[in-house]
Formats: structure tokens, sequence, C-alpha cells
């Protein structure tokens, strides 16, 4: 037995995927292309957000998408309609992407010239908030028919991102969905979060949200 | 079931080490893992056969470390595990607590042979 050794690694497993996001960034930071990770449930309305923040801004900026989804290639597809430059990832299976697929995704899209890139993760309120994709800035999207107890439920997600969107707002009504709460619920876990409360329906808070791309978009490209 | 994912993560990492320590075989890959951490441990085991197959770590044996999940009390500065008493300190009942373990996912080191 004495030809067995004990090496000590004590490393945290995300610590590779860390080391290679912040490559990543340093990489887009030098192409001036601000990568925004746009995270959500499914169903909370992300592509239709991503094609109204689009039409928004298109005319000021240069603009690609990075569509990640377990299967199918119905989002980018939708997408594309706008013109845009867009690209479906595919995770075969897997919950999140990690820098080396967004990295990989970023290669097939070609970031030269672009300003501005989305990268809608995949539908999970869970595991993208592990891992850090590399993105310039982090950004979430809760809708009102999910209800104003996702904080409580997934705080980690909730704690990550510097923008959360609260979708839906036209069928504020209809639901038990109190927006003081989730804001309040919300500074508890994250008190520097930007909270704008949308329709991405019918437009609402879209102009405050683009405000807010713009400017942190300008920021990237002065630091 | 996101740990399939991560266990991937496990297997680059450790294979990063060994490469840059001129490990070829190893006997036993030790975790470990918090409480509060959002990976499940049985999970972990389940999915691990699968995820190292084809791999120089297919005959590695897993092992998994269970960290505790303590808290600070923010009023009498009590340590106290966070599962067993439900987040509320067992001293003065106060639920602000400060987070000490137990969020950890860590590989912790290898045997090798």
């Amino acid at each position: 037995m004495n030809s067995f050794r004990v090496l000590e690694i004590k490393q945290s497993v995300f610590e590779d995927n860390d080391r290679d996001a912040d490559l990543l960034r340093d990489e887009l930071k030098k192409d001036k292309t601000f990568l925004l990770n746009l995270m959500s449930s499914p169903g909370s309305g992300k592509t239709t957000t991503v094609i109204r923040t689009i039409e928004a801004l298109k005319d000021e900026m240069k603009i690609g998408v990075l569509e990640a989804d377990i299967d199918s290639d119905v989002d980018a597809h939708t997408v594309s309609k706008t013109g845009t430059r867009v690209i479906q990832l595919h995770t075969g299976g897997m919950c999140h992407l990690d820098a080396d697929m967004t990295r990989q995704g970023l290669n097939g899209l070609g970031t030269s010239g672009l300003d501005f890139v989305i990268l809608e993760n995949v539908g999970n309120l869970v595991c993208p908030a592990e891992f850090d994709t590399g993105a310039s800035k982090n950004a979430m999207i809760l809708s009102v028919p999910e209800g104003d107890d996702k904080p409580l439920k997934y705080p980690l997600m909730f704690s990550i991102v510097d923008v959360l969107l609260i979708n839906k707002m036209d069928a504020i009504d209809y639901f038990d969905f109190d927006l003081e709460a989730v804001k309040e619920r919300v500074k508890k876990l994250n008190p520097n979060i930007k909270v704008i409360p949308i329709s991405a329906k019918k437009g609402e808070g879209m102009e405050e949200w683009a405000e807010w791309i713009r400017a942190e978009v300008k920021n990237w490209n002065q630091q | 079931m996101h740990e399939l994912g991560v266990v991937f993560e496990v297997i680059k990492n450790v294979e990063n080490f060994a490469k840059k320590n001129g490990v070829t075989k190893i006997d036993t890959l030790v975790l470990q893992i918090g409480e509060l951490s959002s990976m499940i441990p049985k999970y972990i085991e389940a999915c691990y056969p699968a995820a190292v197959d084809g791999t120089f770590m297919q005959y590695t044996k897993l092992k998994i470390e269970i960290l505790p999940g303590n808290g600070l009390c923010k009023k009498c500065s009590t340590v106290f595990n966070l599962m067993k008493n439900g987040g509320k300190c067992p001293g003065c009942r106060n639920e602000e607590w400060e987070l000490l373990s137990g969020k950890e996912f860590m590989i912790k080191e290898i045997i090798a042979c």
C-alpha cells in the first residue's frame, strides 16, 4: 500500500470554469463586444423580450444572438426573422451553458463588428446560476404568472444577476403577484440589483430596459 | 438532475490536475459536498460510473464527504447547524445568521497509485 500517495487538490469544482470565464471576458473586452447572459424559467418570455430588445436597439448597435436550448431550433428561427445574426446552441441534455460552450457559440457566430450579443441561456433557474458564462453582465426575467415567491425558492439566481426584468406586467390583474414584495425579497438577497417591470408583448418598460443596455454597452467600451 | 454535467466538470478538473502533477492512475477521488449545496450526493454517485466510463478515471473509486451547513447567529454569535435547527438559532431563536459553511462543492484530494 505504500505505493499510494494522497495528493491534496482543495479546489472548487467551478474553479476551472471561473478562470475560463474571466479569460473570455477579457477577450470580449478587447473586441468591444458586450455579452449579456439572459436567464429565466421556461416560458417567461425570453425570446419575445429578445426580439423587442433587438427592435429597440438595432438602428444604433450591431447585435448578435446565441440561443441555447436542450434541443430544437425554434428560438433561433423566430429571432432570425428580425434579420439579426443568430446561432442555435444545443446543450444535448445539459441544463446550463459554461464558459467553454459560450466561447464555441461566439466563435460560431463571429463577434467581429458586433457591439452587443445576447446569450439566451437554457430555461432554468437552478444550474445556469452556478456557471459563469463569461458574460459582461447577467440578467434574468421573472414573469408574473410564475409567482412572487420565486426569489425565496431560487435565491442563488436572484443574488447573482445585475438586472431583473419582471415580464408580463400586462397580466398582473389576473394573478396574485405582489410587485413590491418581489422587490423587497430581491433587494434583501442582492442590494445592488436593478428591477425593471416590463411587458415584452405590449412594450411597457422596454425604453427603460433599452436605456440600461445602452449605458452598459457604453461603459463596457470605455473601461 | 444537473449532477451529470457537473461531474463532467469534476473530471475535467481532475484531468488537468493529474496532467500537471504527472499522475497517470488514480485509485480514489475524494469530493467534499456541503449540506446546503445544490449537488445531491446520491445523484452524484449514481451518474459517476457513466461519467467516467472510457476516461482514465474509469476504475477510480469515488468517496464523498459531507460538510455541515453551519450558521453564525447575528444576535448571540452561537454557531449552529442550519438544517437541524430549521434556520433558527437554538440559543435565542433569532432567524438572522451569517452562513459559515455548507455551500461547498470541492475536489478534496486524489489517492494516486
